[in-house]
């Protein structure tokens, strides 16, 4: 048309009408053509629904990044970790040695795991003879000053938190042949549970399973009508959380670890037992253990667990501890109530528990085997007059019954072939299988007890999510996590359970299955101390819990405050099964801890992370108390890091910095090929939905996705046609109208004299 | 006048008239499916009132069966007997050999993507659904998972165990032709309550066995 301008600006009549006639004409013709061609049945899709690109990240992506980098000639590190037990707190130095061996400057970044409690508080950079010192600044402000000193060729480390416990140190500029060491510090509270104390140190990361973004660029026209292109990541740190595997059955293992544990109880010991490794004890004196792994170094492969108990008959049930620091007092008080029997024995309440079991690739090895045992046998602990149903899951998921059902003979002998048939592969979709477990079909109304008991190793990425499900959908359902094998995600446990105000276990070892699960069962079946408050008759205190939980038989009621002054006393009031209980601790006696401020403000900082997830407060405000926190007691979290920076440049100008990221090993009892494996099999057809919301707001359609039909199922509802052409109408008509208007006025005006 | 105008005249006006008549039928299937509504509500009250169908005007061979809401979208719909393209025009159709809302079974509901329930875009996971039926109890249902399906291959079982409802439109939204996609929303009950009005003593809820699984 635009080429005929000019050419038709001159009077030609005739040629001119001809073009006019046959535009119009053609129009016509091309709209009848087009409204035949739109008859219902003779579909003309737009565009087919967008599917996952191969060269996305693709449907649930391992956390592993190519194996380059782990030749023999590569950095390396080792660690060193020493721990001091003292009463109810743990501090901990964790030393990882950076060796260059290669003849290039090096950057190493490395992913490790500390306790989920741990308040980092301390960074130390070993150059030489010289030690420098780390600063908390806020997150970003730290990053920019470690990039720039990178740049600037200066060495330089920084911590940062990814996860509660996962933390990744970078260190730029080792030199060829230095060795580099970054020393950590943290600070940990005891964990006591029943008449037993423990502490864990996890040593390496599980590879962990990212659900893939649901949404992948939905662009289905170009002038598309704006929505359909927002793309919501389940874990949009995928690449930080993650480090290259290696093969244990290719590799030697890397990472050797040294451990050695001072433990200062406070008590007369009587067993001292690590679990997971060889160890030599020494008796200093009753009260005090060193503890020293009995070969030297290990791979670091699996997480340390050492227990102890009482040897008095009765497990110490109050502890009390205080700490000055600046202007105020720190408590932390740790009381166990007593086990009162119930005083009608007899009549255990029916229940309804729900099972669910992960049988994913990463639960490949020996963690099925140490879940189904202990699924098995918790099977058995139920009563007649209990309910129960068995969920599996991995990408996919399996609901034995449509319901739960009585616990009879004939059910448990059928859930028991069920979990028995169970094989370890697949993806970890573990948000849908949460969502089926706590959806309460007994309605909004119905009281009783409800539990849930969730099997799984928790290598999963996207944590919040999960999270989010329990915060939203938990009713009148408890949690119950058991942490299975070698290297559990023991943050992801705790929190669940918390949100899910229930209780959580570990089982590292087919042997430990019946004692934990005894254990988790005694707090299953047992009343649980309710309606705890806790209260400071003088000081005006800030204490964290703020609300205190519910507690299970055997668990001790941790507290920490902050006080004005410390006098007076902390009164503690509840109800054990039906009796009233009260407990008064007079606070001039307690005895003097170390590093308690540090353990509440981190305690403070998860609090505030968890009334972010329920949506307590705003984000804006979650964040602003974390980061003041943070701040004041010198905490890494995820708004802060700590990083050093050495003054003098060592790498010369113009010569290359290359990044190396740290392999890890493969945790212990893991099965490599059934990991690899993981990758879950192509989405078939239409599941990709997008998500319509921008602002990212309640929609997680990943929170729904059901399993996906493969093939039309017979009996399946056929879905009638539902879209009218009346959009379609108005556009071709007000289309059609203009151009005849348009046409009928140039025209006119070209048959009007002059 | 040019004698040679008069078919241009003739073509101009044909296709003026032809646009008109395709405007006007697009603005008629979108005023059709407002106005229908009015008349379905007052059907649909006296359908509560006295317990039998009623007929939204003489000539209808449908006849309402629900009234569909999502509080938090202020969207509502009466919902019609059947899904033939008669009914459709009029409201959401209850599609043929489904359970009734709150019943044991899959209730399906479908209706046009840019009348009806042209607001089903807006649903979120979570949002909650509720149904009043014929016997003016009301069903609450929450939405749970979206899926994108073929027509005729829908993975909607309609024998499920408990009560569910799914509302479908097709899909994608703002396509202006029809296709074999369809947007499926799963929707399951989170409780049902007598209405607000009148409690009904006749007929006793049937799906109570199922609520009083557990107390």
């Amino acid at each position: 048309m635009t080429t005929c301008h000019a050419r038709c600006v001159q009077p030609h009549p005739p040629e001119r009408l001809l073009w006019l006639h046959r535009t119009v004409a053609a129009i016509l013709a091309a709209l009848a053509a087009f409204f035949v061609a739109v008859q219902p049945g003779r579909a003309v899709e737009t565009s087919p629904p967008a599917l996952q690109r191969s060269g996305d990240v693709g449907a649930g992506s391992l956390l592993i990044r190519g194996d380059d980098g782990v030749d023999a000639e590569a950095t390396r590190l080792g660690t060193d970790a020493d721990l001091v037990v003292s009463g109810p707190t743990i501090r901990a130095r964790i030393t990882q040695v950076f060796r260059n061996p290669t003849s290039a400057w090096v950057e190493a970044r490395y992913v490790y795991p500390l306790p989920d409690g741990g308040a980092v508080d301390t960074l130390k950079m070993i150059v030489g003879g010289r030690v420098i010192v780390g600063d908390i600044k806020e997150r970003r402000e730290a990053r920019a000053v470690y990039e720039q000193a990178r740049d600037s060729g200066r060495k330089a480390a920084l911590v940062e938190q990814q996860r509660p416990n996962i933390f990744v140190n970078s260190v730029a500029n080792i030199g060829p042949g230095e060795t580099v060491l970054v020393q950590i510090e943290y600070q940990e509270p005891v964990r006591q549970s029943g008449e037993e104390f423990s502490l864990r140190l996890p040593l390496v990361v599980g590879p962990r399973y990212n659900p893939a973004p649901l949404v992948q660029s939905v662009d289905l026209r170009a002038d598309g009508g704006g929505w359909g292109a927002a793309t919501t990541d389940p874990v949009p740190d995928r690449d930080r959380i993650a480090s290259p595997l290696l093969d244990p059955a290719t590799h030697a293992p890397v990472n050797p670890t040294t451990i050695s544990v001072r433990l200062q109880a406070g008590f007369p010991l009587k067993e001292v037992k690590s679990h997971h490794h060889q160890v030599t004890i020494e008796s200093p004196d009753a009260a005090t253990r060193v503890i020293k792994l009995a070969e030297g170094a290990v791979p670091a492969d699996r997480d340390f667990e050492l227990t102890w108990t009482s040897a008095a008959a009765e497990a110490p049930s109050v502890g009390l501890f205080r700490e000055h620091v600046g202007a105020a007092d720190y408590v932390l008080a740790y009381v166990t109530p007593p086990a009162v029997e119930p005083r009608t024995p007899a009549q255990p309440l029916p229940r309804e528990v729900i099972f669910v079991i992960d049988n994913s690739g990463s639960m490949g090895g020996t963690s099925i085997i140490q879940a189904k045992a202990s699924l098995t046998y918790a099977l058995g602990r139920l009563q007649p007059t209990d309910r129960f149903n068995v969920i599996r899951f991995d990408h996919t998921m399996d609901q034995l019954y449509p319901d739960a059902v009585p616990a009879d003979a004939a059910h448990l002998a059928e859930a028991r072939g069920f979990v028995g048939s169970l094989q370890a592969a697949g993806g970890t979709e573990m948000v849908p299988a949460m969502r089926a477990a706590l959806t309460d079909r007994g309605g909004d109304d119905a009281t009783g007890l409800r539990q849930v008991v969730f099997l799984t190793d928790g290598a999963i990425g996207n944590e919040q999510q999960l999270f989010d499900t329990i915060a939203q959908m938990r009713g009148r359902s408890r949690v119950f996590m058991v942490g299975i094998g070698s290297a559990p995600n023991t943050s992801l446990m705790t929190r669940a359970a918390e949100l899910g105000r229930g209780a959580f276990t570990h089982i590292g070892a087919v042997e430990q299955v019946e004692e934990r699960m005894r254990g988790l069962f005694a707090k299953l079946e047992n009343p649980a101390v309710t309606s705890l408050s806790a209260k400071f008759s003088d000081a005006v205190a800030d204490m964290t819990p703020a609300i205190v939980p519910d507690l299970y038989r055997g668990e001790p009621l941790v507290l920490a405050a902050r006080l004005d002054h410390l006098s007076g006393s902390l009164e503690i009031k509840g109800r054990i099964g039906d009796r009233p209980w009260r407990v008064t601790l007079p606070l001039k006696n307690a005895a003097e801890g170390a590093g308690l401020s540090k353990l509440w403000a981190r305690r403070k900082i998860a609090d505030a992370e968890i009334a972010r997830t329920m949506r307590q407060v705003s984000p804006e405000d979650a964040d602003r108390t974390i980061l003041s926190l943070a701040l004041e007691h010198q905490l890494v979290s995820r708004l802060t890091s700590l990083v050093a920076v050495d003054a003098t440049p060592s790498r010369p100008d113009g010569a290359p910095l290359k990044l190396t990221e740290l392999p890890i090993n493969l945790p212990a009892g893991w099965d490599y090929a059934r990991l690899m494996g993981e990758q879950p099999r192509a989405v078939p057809q239409p599941s990709p939905v997008e998500q319509r919301r921008a602002d990212g707001g309640r929609i997680q359609l990943a929170d729904a996705r059901r399993p996906i039909v493969t093939s039309p199922a017979p009996g399946t509802v056929k879905l009638p046609q539902t879209a009218t052409d009346a959009d379609l109408k108005m556009l071709l008509g007000m289309a059609l109208l203009v151009i005849a208007l348009m046409a009928t006025m140039f025209n006119r005006r070209r048959l009007s004299p002059g | 006048m040019h004698p040679s105008t008069m078919p241009h005249r003739f073509l101009f006006a044909a296709a003026i008239l032809a646009g008109l008549a395709l405007a006007g039928d697009g603005l008629w299937i979108k005023a059709k499916a407002v106005l229908a509504q009015l008349l379905l509500e007052r059907a649909f009250a006296q359908t509560i009132a006295t317990h039998r169908d009623v007929k939204p005007w003489s000539w209808a061979d449908t006849w309402p069966v629900a009234r569909l809401t999502v509080p938090r979208l202020h969207a509502a719909a009466i919902v019609l007997a059947g899904s033939s393209g008669q009914a459709l025009a009029f409201g959401p159709g209850h599609v043929e050999g489904t359970a009734e809302a709150g019943e044991r079974g899959v209730a399906v509901y479908a209706a046009h993507r840019d009348t009806h329930f042209a607001f089903l875009k807006e649903v979120a996971v979570g949002d909650e659904i509720d149904v009043t039926r014929r016997d003016g109890r009301t069903v609450r249902f929450r939405a749970d998972a979206a899926t994108i399906v073929r027509f005729d291959a829908t993975g909607i079982d309609p024998s499920s165990v408990r009560p569910e409802l799914v509302l479908s439109t097709c899909w994608p939204f703002d396509a202006l032709t029809h296709g074999p996609l369809r947007y499926v929303l799963h929707a399951t009950i989170i409780a049902e309550e007598a209405s607000s009005g009148r409690i009904d003593t006749s007929s006793p809820p049937p799906s109570s066995d199922h609520q009083s699984v557990d107390p």
